[in-house]
């Protein structure tokens, strides 16, 4: 099953949806555990009825022993709003060995669907960005969200450039209840400007998690000889040296990745590095750490 | 300086591929689209400085490497002189020991001539000493050691071969290739003008050859020799046996020589014959009086001349009883008998007889006395004899078979086994005959006489063929001779008469070689050759027969073949003249006369120009080999090929390209 969270052969399915399945069971077999993993059926209390509770969760045996309304209660009932925001700039279609930035980063949101919608009983929702909001599907757990999602999802392209301050403004009004928002993007940013954009969501008190997305080659480029390297964002080019991207690079990149770590947790929020050639179990199990832990 | 081939030297244009990829295509790089330019900064003026450095000395060794190459085929050189060479030549002395250095005191004065040259020689010159016969054979390697040198010359003795120059030059040409100094070659011989090649281009020797002659003959000697003998291998009856010698005499005046043919020995006739001047004669014995088993036989002449070797010629004959044959036939047959005794008489030189016998007459008869059987047109055979016939064949014996209008009428052949399909009589069917359409010429029967052409056929029987092999066809693809192996025996089947009325093959001519063949195929022998020559090669055994162990004792009574050679080797080459006794890997005891090749014996020498045109020099200068004797050549030019050294220079020059290349090429490696 392991095999199923390799991104090369994720890449070879076109349908996101099997994409999902594929990866939620295969991951959840590899935990050798309940399918029903944090799904809870089971009884937690009775509570006496009150004027306004939904009768369907009237224990109606219970009435008939006793004569009295009583609802009954399950673990399950905890259910929480998981919001991911998907960046889609122009720098999220870079790839290096056939899956893209983007591809993987469509792979490990569906999956994060999948598994809050179908297994956790979440309500999830999507907001495509790069320097607009381009698209918004509100949060819901009703029945064909999942197919919302993936459909946002399949139709989340790249374009232009990414803009966390002017998308982030905007979606901080939408996200009222507090959740679990899930950032996925690939950060080419300030760490500063990052975390000061994102942080508002936090006193909101939702939990964040940054999914920080890289292509293997974007932390270790390999070039064999001088060349002209151009933006995918700016279209700027310019000339660099196999000996500066060897070195001084990778010593930028790192700094950057360590900097926004440590950024992010000092502020609360969780931060995982996603390189595209590794299999996606690592950030689902992030993601059900953060799940079972705080709801 | 020079060059061999200069032609190789437009390649050079090929030196501009190099700079093209270098120079041309340096700056041409494809852009690479990248996620983010945030933590590049653009970096150029030095590594492009450097890498330009490594560029250079990477075009500068490959643009070598090519021109190296374009210069090693263009072959250049250059010219030394023969003195500046002297110190590192090879001293080669040839003496020809083949059969015409017998004459006189030819050999000793060439190994006289050869061991002066040695004693001439610098001592730091190294020297190498061969024998020429048929083939060069090698005495020693290059030496500066006088005794050994001297120790070879000493131990030349005269062969019995033939000296051919073509194939010193040959050798010269193969050893030139692998002796990289100049060769001079001193040749001692008596320049026989046989011992040529029969182009002179086979005799041109390499450029690192130059040749000194030192003939040890100036003038043709006379010399009278005995140039063939016509004996037969095989003696049946003494009194019908014939021996003709051919007796030659070369340079020579009118004379009467007194010829002798001698027998294990002992003189057992003499004539005298007239020889005209240069001419020949011949003269025939008109009995051979040898006893049973192998005989030495030699035809001899009295010539006093200076080659006393090659007045004698050499054969060796076998006596045997001829071996009779089972003729069967029909009573009312009289005609068939009489042909077959007819052509196995005149055919087989009376090595067979024939007993002809009515097929009423053959119950008592046992078929295993006879050499083989034939069944002529036999309608019926007692069933005593076909069973004896049957059981003779299986054990070995062979059966040859004619069917004839009478043994048409059978359902099968007898012995034979095969079904009669249908009898043609071609005569009443408009054709009138048949002719022979094919013959397999592999098998012995027909060898020798080919096609059938003008036999015609008037009556066929069609047999089914089976699992036989057919030797002939009619033109319409009618079997007419068939072969067939039964048991260990064999079976030849001729499906048609005898007799001269199905067809009229006996009066054809081919009709004597066939019988003759087919008698010495069905009865198992072979011709004997009561003669050979030296040189030649005598083969010890069939495919079949193989890891049988040969035995062969030389002239001289030695057993020249070692075990392992007696048990594989397929031929043997007969080196000396004289009588060879052999034992073959059939079983078969056999002794083999060997003499010299006549040619030796004609003692005329080459031309003073041609050998002039030999040496690649004028024909004034016959006073050379005097003064090389004395250590002191004249000046002359020879080229110096320098592609060897071009190549090892190439081999550098390529190996320290590929040592940079791949340390440029280690910088696109991702550090790790």
């Amino acid at each position: 099953m392991q095999r199923f969270l390799d991104p090369a052969v994720l890449a070879s399915i076109s349908n996101l949806d099997l994409v999902a399945k594929t990866v939620v069971d295969g991951f959840v077999a590899g935990l050798h555990r309940s399918p029903d993993f944090g799904f809870s059926q089971e009884f937690a209390e009775y509570r006496a009825y009150s004027p306004g509770d939904d009768l369907r969760h009237v224990d109606w045996n219970v009435f008939a022993r006793t004569e009295r309304c009583y609802l009954k209660r399950y673990q399950g009932e905890t259910n929480t709003l998981v919001t991911i925001l998907l960046d889609a700039s122009n720098s999220m279609k870079f790839t290096s060995h056939g899956v893209t930035k983007m591809d993987y980063a469509r792979f490990i949101a569906a999956s994060l669907f999948y598994l809050a919608n179908k297994s956790q009983r979440d309500a999830a929702g999507l907001i495509v960005f790069d320097d607009e909001l381009r698209n918004y599907i509100r949060p819901s757990a009703r029945q064909g969200q999942l197919h919302r999602l993936l459909s946002g999802l399949e139709n989340a392209e790249p374009r232009a450039r990414t803009n966390y301050g002017k998308p982030l403004d905007y979606f901080q009004n939408l996200l009222r209840r507090r959740g679990l928002v899930v950032v996925i993007s690939d950060f080419y940013e300030s760490p500063d400007v990052i975390v000061k954009t994102i942080e508002p969501l936090r006193f909101h008190g939702n939990e964040v998690i940054l999914f920080h997305v890289l292509d293997p080659r974007e932390i270790r480029p390999l070039l064999g000889a001088p060349s002209i390297l151009i933006d995918l964002e700016t279209d700027e080019s310019l000339e660099v040296t196999p000996d500066y991207a060897h070195n001084d690079y990778v010593q930028k990149m790192d700094a950057h990745i360590a900097a926004l770590r440590d950024r992010a947790r000092a502020s609360g929020m969780d931060y995982y590095l996603l390189v595209t050639d590794k299999p996606l179990d690592g950030a689902l199990r992030e993601y059900l750490t953060i799940r079972q832990g705080k709801f | 300086m020079g060059f061999l081939t200069p032609w190789f030297l437009a390649g050079a244009a090929l030196a501009g591929l190099p700079v093209y990829i270098h120079l041309l295509r340096k700056h041409s790089t494809n852009p690479q689209p990248f996620s983010s330019l945030m933590f590049f900064e653009r970096r150029t003026q030095s590594s492009i400085k450097h890498r330009r450095l490594r560029y250079l000395l990477l075009l500068s060794l490959r643009l070598a490497v090519l021109l190296l190459l374009i210069l090693a085929f263009a072959n250049p050189f250059i010219d030394r002189s023969s003195a500046s060479m002297r110190s590192d030549r090879l001293l080669l002395l040839i003496v020809d020991n083949s059969f015409s250095m017998r004459a006189g005191s030819r050999l000793a004065d060439a190994r006289r001539e050869a061991l002066a040259v040695l004693d001439a020689r610098r001592p730091a010159d190294h020297a190498q000493i061969m024998a020429l016969g048929s083939q060069l054979h090698v005495l020693t390697e290059p030496s500066i050691d006088p005794g050994t040198l001297r120790a070879a010359v000493d131990s030349i003795a005269p062969s019995d071969a033939r000296g051919s120059f073509g194939e010193l030059a040959t050798a010269m040409r193969s050893l030139s290739e692998s002796v990289h100094t100049p060769i001079e070659l001193h040749l001692f011989s008596d320049m026989q003008r046989s011992a040529m090649a029969a182009s002179f281009q086979e005799m041109v020797l390499p450029p690192s050859v130059s040749l000194v002659l030192h003939p040890v003959a100036k003038d043709p000697a006379p010399n009278w020799t005995v140039e063939g003998v016509n004996a037969p291998g095989e003696v049946w009856d003494p009194k019908k046996t014939r021996v003709q010698a051919v007796i030659s005499g070369y340079h020579t005046p009118a004379a009467t020589r007194t010829v002798s043919l001698v027998v294990n020995g002992k003189t057992m006739a003499t004539r005298n014959v007239e020889i005209p001047a240069g001419g020949r004669a011949s003269v025939e014995f008109d009995s051979l009086d040898v006893p049973y088993g192998f005989s030495r036989c030699e035809v001899r002449i009295d010539s006093a001349d200076s080659l006393p070797a090659d007045d004698v010629s050499l054969f060796a004959v076998e006596r045997s009883d001829p071996r009779k044959v089972l003729f069967v036939h029909e009573g009312t047959d009289t005609r068939s008998p009489l042909y077959f005794r007819s052509a196995l008489a005149s055919a087989a030189e009376s090595a067979f007889t024939l007993e002809s016998v009515n097929v009423d007459q053959t119950a008592n008869l046992q078929p295993s006395k006879y050499a083989f059987v034939v069944l002529s047109d036999v309608l019926s055979l007692p069933s005593t004899f076909e069973n004896t016939l049957n059981t003779y064949v299986k054990g070995g014996g062979s059966v040859l078979i004619a069917l004839g209008t009478a043994g048409s009428r059978r359902p099968s052949v007898p012995i034979f086994g095969n079904n009669v399909l249908e009898s043609h009589y071609y005569s009443r069917e408009g054709e009138r005959f048949l002719n022979v359409g094919e013959t397999d010429p592999s098998h012995p029967s027909v060898e020798k006489a080919e096609r059938w052409a003008g036999v015609k056929f008037y009556f066929a029987v069609r047999v089914d063929p089976g699992d036989s092999r057919v030797v002939a066809r009619l033109s319409d693809q009618t079997p007419i001779l068939l072969d067939k192996s039964i048991g260990e025996g064999r079976v030849l089947l001729l499906t048609s008469g005898l007799d001269n009325l199905t067809n009229d093959f006996p009066l054809d001519p081919v009709f004597v070689p066939f019988i003759d063949q087919t008698a010495r195929y069905l009865s198992g022998t072979e011709s004997r050759i009561s003669s050979r020559m030296v040189d030649s090669f005598l083969q010890l055994r069939s495919a079949k027969e193989q890891a049988v162990s040969v035995e062969v004792v030389d002239p001289a009574g030695k057993r020249p073949l070692s075990l392992k050679e007696a048990s594989s080797a397929q031929t043997y080459q007969l080196t000396q003249a004289g009588f060879y006794e052999l034992r073959l890997a059939n079983g078969r005891q056999d002794l083999v006369g060997v003499n010299p090749d006549r040619r030796e014996s004609n003692l005329d020498v080459i031309p003073a120009d041609v050998l002039s045109l030999w040496r690649g020099k004028a024909p004034a200068d016959t006073a050379q080999a005097a003064t090389t004797t004395n250590g002191q050549t004249p000046q002359q030019k020879n080229p110096f090929p320098l592609w060897w050294y071009v190549m090892l220079l190439l081999l550098a020059a390529a190996v320290t390209e590929s040592i940079f290349a791949s340390h440029y090429l280690a910088i696109q490696r991702e550090d790790p």
